[in-house]
């Protein structure tokens, strides 16, 4: 068999014939061009699609720590409403030589702590943005004893939890946030006398065309049922069983949740909750019997208790005279009805 | 099978022939000459003896010069591609910083028309919208431009709509006179913080990251290493000819690679030049672009502390920590950086009348510190804060435009130059496959 080729120009060497060897290099630079071309092809698309960046990663939040803690052991006693003797009668401010009501009455206001979230009773008017409410009138009475002017006050809105730790480190001078005065706060704050009693129920969604519901804490087994932090509402709402507590800043932040279905109940004060259920109409307050006593009192620092006293004074002097009653009627009468007889304060605490 | 010849002399056979009665052998490709009958004695001819060995040699010199030309022309581009990525990343930075600052403007907004009191004045309501609206076309482009943005954007996308959401609610129960819709607004605020401002600093953070990858990456420099081996190869082939051939001057071979050396040191150059200017906008406007879009993004920051602050009514101790160390970044940056010094006046202006807001409230006149934060006219703080946002805007804008047209105007004659040194190259593997084709043509 002789040699076999391929076509042409593989051939071209055996050749002496020029022409066919031009031929053979014109094939060559051809295929060279053609690689050259696809090398340059190559590299362009290498270079255009070489770089391809990573999806940009994103923090993921932090999952919020579980927010059950175990109720702290409360500590009991039976004068929780008790509070010290009021003075024979209200002092001229100049004659005060007491130190923690000098340094007030030197400052030229009085610094209170108040919640502006809760309705009727603390609460920021959105439409002049003044904090207005029962508390906030009684803070009033406060200081146009001291100083002859209602407006010397200096409204600090604090939360549930900051009441104790305010008061203690005398960020404030005084606390008019339905507070509730419990054997537990008088072992680190001092209080006025009663001036409001409230008590603790449920706030539910409304049964269409209902007016009146009996739900209670108990019914709510395995309801999502919102109390504040720091407050003795959330403290007993976990010594109930059944319910699943969930917490938020402040009540209105639970009415926030409960609009965004992220709780199915609010626990708290009755009168809270009147409050809360006038801003929305698909809710409605339990009228089951109150679950607590809450006797609301000023909260004031561990060791003012001159202080405590001249308040005193000042809310026997609103009770009797009927400013208590006023202030009543201008906030809660509509949802509450009229005035009640104003709670009988307790003295002689030591 | 006839076997191969095994001389080294050059044996003439005629091409072409084959037995009348035999089918056409399909056409070789490289590797499968084993499997085709004849294929191997073809190969062994085409190989055997010295011009064999020059064929080989010829082929190998070819390839060098085809990648060699092909490094050149694949630095440039890629050193060109970098050039033209790192503007578009800068573009997607100067946009991601402004999403960050148009979401805070938009919070700032809102708060304070709470902190007025009653209905919110037309004018700010048209602000927060046009902050707002601003987000959404910023979002829209930043995932067309970027992808890798998308899902990051994506999720932004939703956290706004979240926020606005809130702000909505917190509008409605605002106007039906309910203290719900303050606490609605702190509920979008407090998400905004912890959600959307996390995922567009990371989208920020991301970019500018991918911009600076972009900068090193503009020196290509270390792909030419691989064209200064391929010149080597093509010299050794040259001088291996020459030797063999005892002829030392082979022009056409020689032009070639002398052709192939100009393309090298032409794109070598011209990388070197890219890179040098794509430092100096690193180092200069880019950097100044992304200072001043920090001090913009502080300052807003700032400024929407100064409302929380006041709102929160004695409790916001957070709110003011948070503008101080704002204040701290903002005056640490406008020292940093050169040419600053109008915008570091009209931040002290500022800040004074934030000091003076502090004061009023610290000192028991929230309603004052309030009526002083929210007035405008000359003189406010409101005002000094807009003249100072306006004038870092700009200075922004001016930086980082400079620097995106910098960058385009960079890589622009990149592909003009390798497609001359492509050409180059098509002519080099002519003269270089002339060149021997000669030498072997003489030996024979």
């Amino acid at each position: 068999m002789s040699h076999r080729t391929t076509p042409a120009p593989a051939a071209a060497p055996g050749k002496t014939d020029g022409t066919m060897r031009r031929g053979a290099a014109g094939r060559r630079l051809r295929s060279g061009l053609t690689a050259v071309a696809a090398v340059a092809g190559l590299s362009v698309l290498a270079a255009c699609s070489g770089v391809t960046y990573a999806e940009t990663q994103v923090p993921t939040p932090p999952t919020t720590a579980a927010t059950s803690k175990p109720p702290a052991t409360p500590v009991t006693c039976d004068n929780a409403t008790q509070s010290y003797d009021p003075l024979p009668s209200i002092p001229a401010s100049a004659s005060i030589t007491d130190a923690a009501m000098k340094r007030i009455i030197t400052k030229g206001y009085v610094t209170v702590g108040v919640s502006a979230d809760t309705y009727l009773f603390g609460a920021r008017n959105p439409l002049d943005g003044r904090i207005e409410g029962f508390d906030i009138d009684i803070a009033k009475a406060v200081a146009m004893s001291i100083f002859g002017d209602p407006n010397k006050v200096q409204l600090r809105v604090i939360t549930a939890a900051d009441r104790i730790p305010l008061l203690e480190n005398r960020s404030v001078d005084m606390v008019v946030r339905n507070m509730s005065m419990t054997c537990d706060r008088w072992q680190d704050i001092a209080f006025s006398a009663e001036y409001y009693r409230s008590g603790q129920t449920v706030l539910v969604a409304k049964p269409a065309g209902a007016t009146k519901v009996d739900t209670t804490l108990q019914q709510l087994k395995g309801k999502k049922v919102c109390a504040p932090t720091g407050t003795s509402s959330l403290d007993k709402l976990r010594s109930v069983s059944g319910p699943i507590a969930v917490t938020a800043p402040n009540h209105t932040g639970c009415l926030v949740l409960f609009q965004q279905g992220d709780a199915d109940a609010i626990t708290g004060d009755d009168t809270v909750l009147a409050g809360l259920a006038a801003q929305d109409p698909y809710t409605i307050v339990s009228s089951a019997p109150l679950i607590t006593a809450e006797p609301y009192g000023i909260g004031l620092n561990k060791n003012d208790r001159y202080f405590a006293s001249y308040v005193n004074t000042v809310l026997a002097q609103v009770k009797s005279d009927g400013e208590w009653k006023t202030i009543y009627n201008r906030w809660l009468a509509q949802p509450l009805g009229p005035a009640p007889t104003p709670p009988k304060p307790v003295y002689g605490r030591r | 099978m006839t076997s191969a010849p095994t001389t080294n002399l050059p044996v003439a056979i005629a091409a072409g022939q084959r037995s009348p009665d035999q089918p056409l052998p399909p056409n070789t490709i490289a590797g499968s000459l084993s499997g085709i009958p004849g294929a191997r004695t073809v190969a062994n001819r085409l190989l055997h003896g010295t011009p064999g060995r020059m064929r080989l040699f010829g082929l190998l010199a070819v390839v060098s010069a085809l990648v060699l030309g092909a490094v050149s022309v694949t630095a440039l581009l890629s050193s060109q591609n970098a050039v033209e990525r790192a503007a578009n990343n800068t573009a997607q930075v100067v946009l991601a910083q402004s999403l960050h600052v148009d979401l805070l403007r938009a919070d700032a907004i809102a708060t304070n028309a709470f902190l007025v009191g009653g209905l919110e004045p037309p004018a700010s309501r048209q602000a927060y919208e046009g902050a707002m609206a601003s987000v959404a076309r910023g979002i829209a482009q930043g995932s067309a431009a970027q992808p890798a943005d998308a899902e990051a954007l994506g999720l932004l996308s939703t956290q706004v709509q979240q926020y606005a959401a809130l702000v909505e609610q917190a509008r409605t129960n605002n106007r039906s006179g309910l203290p719900l819709g303050a606490q609605y607004l702190k509920q979008a605020s407090a998400g905004l913080r912890a959600d959307a401002i996390p995922t567009v600093t990371a989208v920020v953070s991301a970019n500018e990251e991918r911009a600076q990858a972009e900068f090193d990456r503009s020196n290509s420099s270390l792909q030419l290493a691989f064209g200064v081996l391929a010149l080597i190869a093509l010299l050794a082939v040259a001088v291996w000819l020459a030797r063999r051939t005892h002829r030392y001057v082979n022009i056409s071979l020689t032009a070639g690679i002398v052709l192939l050396l100009v393309g090298l040191v032409v794109a070598s150059v011209t990388i070197g030049s890219i890179s040098q200017a794509t430092k100096q906008v690193a180092t200069g406007t880019y950097q100044r672009a992304v200072a001043l879009a920090d001090v913009r993004t502080y300052a807003n920051d700032a400024r929407a502390n100064e409302s929380l602050t006041l709102i929160a009514r004695g409790s916001g101790k957070a709110n003011q920590d948070a503008w101080t160390n704002a204040n701290d970044q903002v005056v640490k940056i406008l020292g940093d950086n050169d040419g600053l010094k109008y915008l570091q006046v009209q931040w002290s202006a500022y800040a004074q009348s934030h000091a003076a807001i502090r004061t009023l409230d610290d000192g028991g006149n929230w309603d004052k510190a309030v009526a002083e934060a929210t007035k405008g006219g000359s003189g406010s703080a409101s005002a000094q804060f807009t003249a100072f946002d306006t004038s870092v805007t700009q200075a922004r804008d001016e930086a980082a435009g400079s620097a995106v047209r910098q960058l385009q105007s960079l890589g622009g004659s990149a592909p003009w130059f390798a497609f001359a040194i492509g050409l180059a190259t098509l002519v080099a593997c002519w003269l270089v496959i002339r060149g021997i084709g000669k030498r072997i043509e003489e030996y024979r």
